[in-house]
C-alpha cells in the first residue's frame, strides 16, 4: 500500500454472525486493511476488485466479496485476502462511517491538472444503468408490473384496516369508502368493550398466548439447536435418513396429522393443557431445517479447536457454535413465534380459560361475520392479530434474509 | 460359481459397511444423546402420528369402540361411494394445479424482479409481497370484500359501474366459489418459499453476470436462464416443497370463507373433507385413509418435482 494515497476512518466492522470489532480502516490505491482497536495486525485486509462496474453486489453478497459505500456514493468492492487467517469463511461488511478514498478517477484528473491538460468529463445519463444485461423499456415494463402487483397485494390490507378506523356511519354506507374520512379509534374501544363482557378477562387469553410462544419458542431454539448440531456438523449412522424425514415432514400442515395427534395427546393427558401446544412446537421441522444449513457454513475448524482444548461437546455447543448463529436464532424465533401466536388450537383446548388470544378472538369474528354494523369491530380484532406478526417480521427482515442465504437452503 | 462369489463378496461388503457404521455409532455416541431429545419429541408428534394415520385407515373407528379391521373398505368406500370426496379431491387437485405452479412461478419471478430494486425499496416490496401470508386472520377481510349484499366492496363497485344490477353471492353461489378461493389463495402465496428466493438471489456470486457478459449473454432471459436458475437449485427445490405444503393443505381459505360445509361441497378440499369425518363425524379411520391419499399425493409431487427440477438450466 504506498502512503500518499491512504485514507483512516474509524468505524465498526461486523461479522455476518453478529460480532462486531471497533477499530480504523485504512485503504489505500490497492486496497484496504481492518485493524481491531489495540491490534497490531490487520484482522481483514481486501483488494479493490473492480470498481464500479460491479457497484450492485451489495451486502451479503458472496462469502469473498464486500462493498464499501463511499460519501460520494461511489463504491468500492474488496475481495478477501487469501492469506486471511480469522474467520475466512464469512461476510465481512463496514457499517458505519463510510470513508473518503481517492479513486483512480481522481489520481488521473490530480495527474491531468498538473500537467495542465483539459479532460473531457463523460456526460452523465438521465437513467444509468446498473447492470449491464438489462435494457431501460424492460426494466421500466417490470417496475410497472411490479406496483400494479404490489398495489393488489396491499389492498386488502389496506381495506382492513380502514375498516378498523370507520366510524359507523361510514361502514353503512354504500359503496363502502375504502379508507374513512373520519378514522376513530371507536372499533378498538368497542371490541374492548365487547372482550370485558366476555367470560374470560382479556389480559388472560393474552397471557396464554405469551406464555405458550415464549415456552414454546425457547424450548424449540434448545431442542432444535442441538439436533442441528450434531446432524450438521458429525457424520454418523442414521443423521442423514432422519435429516430427510424431517424435510418430507416440512409439507405435512397440523390439519391432516391432527386427527391420530389428538390421539396421542389424549393418551399422553395433554389435551386442553398448554403442553398439546408447547411441545410439538418444540420439533418444529422448519426451525431444524434452517438451523442445520445455517450450522454447515460454520468452519469445522472453530469446533476442532475447542474439543483439541478439551471443551465437552455441549460446551462447545453452547459456547462455540450457539453464539456464532444468532442470526439464524432470530430467523427461528420469528417463524415459531408466528406459528404459535397465529395457532388458534381449536381441537386441542377447549376451557375457555386456557384459549388463546387468536382462539377468543375467532369467535368474536365468527358473531360478527352476519352483522354489518359489527364489521368494524371484526376488523380492529383482525387487524390487531394481524399486524403483530407482520410488525415483527418489519423488524426483522433483513436478518431473516441473511439467514437464509448464507445457509444456502439445500435438500 | 460367479455369481455365488459375487453375493458372497456383497455380503463381506454390506457386512464391512455395518461394522464401520457401528464404530462410527459408538465413537459419536454423544451425537444421539444430542439428537435425542428432538428426535423423541419428532417421532410423537410427526411419525407417531403419521404411523398411526396409516394403521387406522384399514380400521373402523370411531373413538368410543375400539378400532376394527376392516381392510381396504376405507380406501373401497372413498373412491367408489364418496361423490364429496371425488368433489373434494377435483378442487383440491383443481387448486394445486393452478395455486402450486403459478404462485410458484410468481413468487419466484417477482423475487427476481424484487432483487433488482435499489436496497431500501426493495426492503419495503419484500413486506408488501410476504405480508399477506403471514397472519391467519387476514382472511376474513375478504369476508367484508366479497360480502353477498350491496355493502360488500366488490358488488357495490359492479353495480356502481353498472355491470351487474343485483349484488351476486360470492362466497354462497357454487359458480364463484373455487375461483374466488383460488384468488384468495395465490394472495397468500408468497410465503417461505419467496423468502427463500429472495435471500438466494441475493447470494449469487455477482462476478458469475460479469462472465456470462463477456461470454456473450445479452438480455435478461438467457441470464435467468443460463446463470441465475443453476446457482438457486436448492432455494427452487426448497420453494417447490413450500409450495406444494401450501397448494395441498388449502382448508383454512374455504372454511373462513366460504363456510364449512360450502354450498353444495362446492369448495370442499380433500383436507376439509378430512377435517368433516376426522373432528364433526368421528370417523376416525375413514379419515385417516384420506390423510394417507394426501400424504402419498404429496410425497409423489415432491419426487416429480425434484427430478424435473434436476434437467433446469443446463
Amino acid at each position: 500500500m504506498s502512503e500518499n494515497n491512504t485514507v483512516r476512518s474509524n468505524g465498526t466492522l461486523q461479522l455476518i454472525s453478529g460480532k462486531k470489532f471497533r477499530g480504523e480502516l485504512v485503504a489505500g490505491e490497492q486496497g484496504a486493511a481492518f485493524y481491531a482497536k489495540g491490534k497490531k495486525e490487520p484482522i481483514a485486509e481486501w483488494h479493490y476488485a473492480r470498481m464500479n462496474r460491479m457497484d450492485n453486489i451489495r451486502r451479503g453478497g458472496t462469502s469473498s466479496q464486500v462493498t464499501v459505500i463511499l460519501k460520494d456514493d461511489t463504491r468500492y468492492v474488496f475481495e478477501l485476502d487469501h492469506g486471511l487467517k480469522l474467520y475466512s469463511q464469512m461476510d465481512k461488511n463496514w457499517v458505519d462511517k463510510p470513508v473518503r478514498a481517492k479513486t483512480r478517477g481522481d489520481i488521473l484528473h490530480e495527474q491531468a491538472e498538473r500537467l495542465g491538460q483539459k479532460i473531457e468529463v463523460p456526460k452523465k445519463h438521465l437513467i444509468t444503468r446498473r447492470h449491464p444485461n438489462r435494457s431501460i423499456g424492460g426494466d421500466i415494463v417490470i417496475y410497472l408490473m411490479l406496483l400494479v402487483v404490489a398495489i393488489a397485494m396491499f389492498f386488502p390490507l389496506f381495506f382492513m384496516i380502514g375498516s378498523a378506523l370507520k366510524p359507523l356511519d361510514e361502514l353503512l354506507r354504500i359503496p363502502p369508502p375504502i379508507w374513512p374520512s373520519h378514522p376513530t379509534l371507536d372499533n378498538f374501544s368497542d371490541l374492548f368493550v365487547t372482550m370485558g363482557k366476555s367470560f374470560v378477562p382479556f389480559s388472560r387469553y393474552l397471557m396464554n398466548t405469551l406464555f405458550v410462544t415464549v415456552v414454546g419458542t425457547f424450548g424449540h431454539l434448545v431442542v432444535a439447536g442441538m439436533a442441528a448440531f450434531v446432524l450438521a456438523k458429525y457424520e454418523f449412522p442414521g443423521g442423514r435418513m432422519f435429516f430427510g424425514l424431517v424435510t418430507t415432514c416440512l409439507m405435512f400442515s397440523g390439519y391432516v396429522t391432527g386427527i391420530p395427534n389428538y390421539l396421542i395427546m389424549s393418551k399422553l393427558g395433554m389435551v386442553d393443557t398448554y403442553w398439546a401446544l408447547i411441545l410439538p412446537a418444540f420439533c418444529a421441522p422448519m426451525g431444524l431445517f434452517l438451523m442445520k444449513q445455517f450450522m454447515e457454513g460454520l468452519p469445522t475448524a472453530l469446533i476442532e479447536a475447542a474439543t483439541i482444548d478439551g471443551a465437552s461437546r455441549f460446551r462447545v455447543f453452547w459456547s462455540i457454535v450457539m453464539p456464532n448463529v444468532k442470526p439464524a436464532w432470530l430467523t427461528m424465533i420469528i417463524f415459531s413465534v408466528q406459528s404459535l401466536w397465529n395457532n388458534p388450537a381449536t381441537t386441542l383446548i377447549y376451557s375457555e380459560a386456557k384459549k388463546p388470544l387468536v382462539y377468543a378472538m375467532s369467535q368474536i369474528q365468527g358473531q360478527t361475520t352476519t352483522n354489518i354494523a359489527r364489521t368494524g369491530e371484526m376488523a380492529a380484532a383482525t387487524m390487531i392479530m394481524t399486524m403483530v406478526p407482520i410488525l415483527i417480521f418489519i423488524f426483522s427482515q433483513s436478518r431473516i434474509l441473511e439467514t437464509m442465504a448464507s445457509s444456502g437452503i439445500k435438500d | 460359481m460367479q455369481s455365488q462369489s459375487f453375493a458372497s463378496r456383497f455380503l463381506t461388503m454390506k457386512r464391512e459397511k455395518m461394522a464401520h457404521g457401528w464404530t462410527l455409532a459408538k465413537r459419536n455416541k454423544g451425537c444421539y444423546l444430542f439428537l435425542a431429545p428432538y428426535a423423541i419429541l419428532f417421532f410423537t408428534f410427526f411419525i407417531l402420528p403419521i404411523g398411526t394415520s396409516i394403521v387406522l385407515s384399514f380400521t373402523y373407528y370411531n373413538i368410543l369402540e375400539p378400532p376394527r379391521y376392516i381392510g381396504l373398505q376405507n380406501y373401497i368406500n372413498l373412491i367408489l361411494q364418496d361423490e364429496v370426496f371425488l368433489t373434494s379431491i377435483k378442487n383440491t387437485f383443481v387448486c394445486a394445479v393452478i395455486v402450486g405452479p403459478v404462485g410458484y412461478i410468481l413468487s419466484f419471478l417477482f423475487a427476481w424482479f424484487i432483487n433488482e430494486l435499489p436496497k431500501w425499496l426493495r426492503a419495503i416490496a419484500v413486506i408488501v409481497f410476504y405480508a399477506p401470508s403471514l397472519g391467519a386472520g387476514v382472511i376474513t377481510v375478504f369476508t367484508t370484500l366479497f360480502r353477498a349484499d350491496a355493502y360488500g366492496w366488490l358488488n357495490s363497485i359492479l353495480i356502481e359501474w353498472g355491470i351487474i344490477n343485483a349484488p351476486l353471492m360470492w362466497l354462497l353461489d357454487p359458480r364463484y366459489m373455487l375461483t374466488i378461493v383460488i384468488i384468495v389463495s395465490l394472495w397468500m402465496s408468497m410465503g417461505t418459499g419467496f423468502l427463500s428466493f429472495v435471500a438466494g438471489f441475493q447470494g449469487i456470486d455477482r462476478s458469475m453476470y460479469e462472465a456470462g457478459y463477456v461470454d456473450g449473454v445479452r438480455n435478461r432471459w438467457q441470464e435467468l436462464y443460463h446463470i441465475t436458475l443453476p446457482s438457486m437449485k436448492p432455494m427452487l427445490l426448497f420453494g417447490a416443497v413450500m409450495s406444494i405444503a401450501s397448494s395441498f393443505n388449502i382448508s383454512d381459505v374455504p372454511r373462513a370463507l366460504c363456510g364449512f360445509p360450502s354450498t353444495d361441497y362446492a369448495a370442499r378440499t380433500v383436507v376439509t373433507h378430512l377435517f368433516d369425518y376426522g373432528f364433526v363425524r368421528f370417523e376416525m379411520g375413514y379419515a385417516s385413509a384420506v390423510a394417507v391419499i394426501l400424504f402419498l399425493a404429496m410425497i409423489l409431487s415432491k419426487k416429480a418435482i425434484a427430478a424435473l427440477l434436476g434437467r433446469v438450466g443446463t
